[in-house]
């Protein structure tokens, strides 16, 4: 019988706090199946799923990673869960990409996902830049729960118009065909 | 997730490059609606479209708002007209455009073509018939669009009907003079016309074909001098040097983007309409709107006047890194596949006539590197059907020669001269009027009649 965890890392980037976090799940046993990092304004958030024998609990994982040997300090959580279904099912049929620009403000990002949330749009990815004063925000969204994508769209206009942004929403297929070759 | 560079650039192109999918096009054939009588024939056709096409434009509205890509145009192509009313009288023809007329219109697509013969080695009394008709019929018509095929590198030049056609475009023009003679826009002739061509006027469904095909034509030009004129700043303000076969590749990766798009559209229309899918017709479609204009892409590239001497090379590596680019981008690549250079319908081109810069010889030399040919040129009213006819075989000859696709849709506006400007509005766009030397000096020529014959290479077995 094995256990399933999710841990969660936090540090400020440098080389190797994945080679150490990888080192010490090994060490545990762990059988490490999923894992997404990323790096924003120089810290480092890296998410993993894996799988140990049944005796291990999360409080030896925190415990083993925080005895790293690191320059940086590590924040981490780790969390048993069950019954995750890691069937890989690929993008749902109604994605699609949102993209937002406007001046740069307070408040933009939870304008925009509370307007999701209120339209029963869940954010599958969510991706940010700023150059200049204008801010953009890219979200891959996924429609399956929205009915009509034309009362949507006039929402969305409505939306744009009262903040003063522009905003697009496009299906996933259109953005994958332009950027991507088939095989 | 896709990075978000790739992201805006895809958006990019659609919101501000004017990216659009220019036409769907569904080919039906009617060949045997042919009845008894023309009503019933009518009758026939009518029942024909309605029932293949009745949902043609909501499903195209419906992909469209899905993906969040326009379609500009919904159209119709169908099996020449000549061969559904074999036996037929020019009346009778007449009635049919009347009758096509209204199952576009009740359908809802914005034009229909195939009002066509094919009379590249000679010509039966229906195809005669036909011609006769042409005048009336784009005149009595507001959707249907009228094409010939009087040439082919395989069996040469129809004279003779040539010869009818120079006057039957006059004819037309006159039929139509409360509109500037605006039939003559609807009417196109060629030499090796393709029978998957989705864009107007020259669409026809081919014999060739299945009972109902999608074809859909792409456009582009704003997105590819978009794209240039990014890639010349970018280099230049990083000190590095840009030369003519990085600009090609350029082109070659935007036109792949915009086919794929085109591509992804009518394969979604054609399944959801239960059509077979034919063909993606790669060509640069410009458009009367300011920054979709094949002429701003040769100015970008490097003539300050468009029809200036480079004007020809330019536009034969735009043609062909167009077709390299699209090839791949589509599982199936068919009709014109070429830059167009429609006078008319490209304010920049429009604007070289007008300036002088550009002149029907200089025009003409460029069409042998791109498709289509002389298209949308709008000329003096008092030019006579002889010498239009001799520019017609100008046009022909290239196409044929040089085993290509050529076309000429001349517009003589009547009461109008050199100095003047027509303008039909729409895609269709306005030019000055182009001037035309030499008139009245090719008779003789026309005069002769028969055939030309079909060039020494076309003997290939």
């Amino acid at each position: 019988m094995s256990k399933q965890m999710i841990i969660s890392i936090m540090s400020k980037d440098r080389t190797g706090i994945i080679a150490d976090v990888t080192g010490a799940i090994f060490e545990l046993g762990g059988d490490l199946a999923d894992l997404n990092q990323s790096v924003l304004c120089g810290y480092l958030t890296m998410i993993l799923f894996a799988s140990f024998d049944e005796e291990i609990r999360a409080g030896q994982v925190i415990d083993r990673i925080n005895r790293i040997d690191s320059p940086t300090a590590l924040d981490v959580v780790a969390r048993e869960v069950e019954d995750v279904d890691r069937t890989d099912t690929g993008l749902p049929q109604k994605t699609y990409i949102m993209t937002s620009q406007g001046a740069n403000r307070k408040g933009l990002v939870y304008g925009i996902s509370s307007f999701c949330y209120h339209n029963d749009i869940n954010i599958l990815d969510l991706a940010t830049t700023i150059q200049g004063d204008t801010y953009t925000m890219v979200l891959q969204l996924d429609l399956s729960r929205v009915a009509s994508i034309v009362d949507l769209r006039t929402a969305l206009q409505n939306y744009a118009r009262q903040n003063d942004l522009q905003i697009i929403l496009q299906h996933h297929d259109l953005f994958k065909v332009t950027n991507e070759i088939p095989f | 997730m896709l990075r978000s560079d790739q992201i805006l650039a895809t958006v990019e192109m659609i919101q501000k490059e004017n990216l659009d999918v220019r036409t769907v096009t569904m080919g039906i054939n009617l060949l045997d609606c042919r009845s008894g009588s023309v009503a019933q024939t009518c009758e026939n056709i009518e029942e024909r479209i309605a029932g293949k096409a009745g949902k043609f434009v909501e499903t195209c509205n419906l992909v469209s708002r899905k993906l969040g890509i326009p379609v500009v145009n919904k159209r119709i192509s169908i099996t020449p007209i000549s061969l559904v009313g074999a036996g037929y009288s020019r009346d009778d023809f007449v009635e049919l455009a009347r009758c096509l007329d209204r199952a576009a219109t009740s359908v809802g697509v914005d034009i229909l073509g195939g009002f066509s013969a094919q009379v590249e080695k000679g010509m039966t009394e229906t195809d005669r018939q036909y011609i006769l008709s042409l005048p009336e019929a784009l005149a009595v018509s507001e959707k249907v669009c009228a094409s010939i095929n009087i040439a082919s590198s395989q069996k040469g030049i129809n004279m003779d009907a040539l010869a009818m056609l120079g006057q039957t475009v006059k004819d037309i023009a006159e039929y139509t003079r409360h509109q500037n003679g605006f039939g003559a826009a609807k009417f196109v002739v060629f030499c090796n016309q393709p029978g998957d061509n989705p864009f107007m006027a020259g669409a026809i469904h081919g014999i060739e074909e299945a009972d109902t095909v999608l074809n859909v034509g792409v456009s582009g030009p704003g997105v590819i001098a978009r794209s240039l004129e990014k890639l010349i700043s970018t280099r230049s303000d990083n000190g590095g040097s840009l030369k003519l076969d990085e600009i090609a590749e350029d082109i070659k990766q935007t036109t792949f983007r915009v086919t794929r798009c085109g591509e992804l559209v009518g394969r979604q229309v054609s399944d959801l309409l239960g059509v077979q899918f034919g063909v993606v017709d790669l060509s640069l479609a410009p458009t009367p709107t300011v920054g979709d204009s094949v002429g701003e892409i040769l100015h970008i590239l490097g003539v300050d006047a468009i029809g200036a001497p480079g004007s020809t090379a330019i536009l034969a590596m735009l043609n062909d890194a167009v077709k390299k680019g699209g090839i791949f981008a589509s599982k199936t690549v068919g009709g014109l596949s070429g830059a167009f250079i429609p006078v008319m319908e490209d304010a920049v081109l429009a604007e070289a006539v007008g300036s002088k810069h550009l002149c029907l010889e200089k025009l003409e030399a460029m069409t042998c590197v791109c498709s289509v040919g002389l298209d949308m040129v709008a000329i003096p009213g008092s030019v006579d059907g002889d010498t239009i006819a001799a520019i017609i075989a100008d046009e022909m000859a290239l196409g044929m020669v040089n085993n290509k696709t050529t076309a000429a849709r001349l517009i003589p506006v009547p009461g109008k001269e050199v100095g003047d400007s027509v303008s039909f509005g729409g895609l269709f766009g306005a030019s000055p009027i182009m001037e035309i030397r030499n008139v009245g000096k090719s008779s003789r020529f026309i005069g002769w009649g028969g055939r030309i014959p079909a060039p020494i290479h076309s003997f290939k077995n």
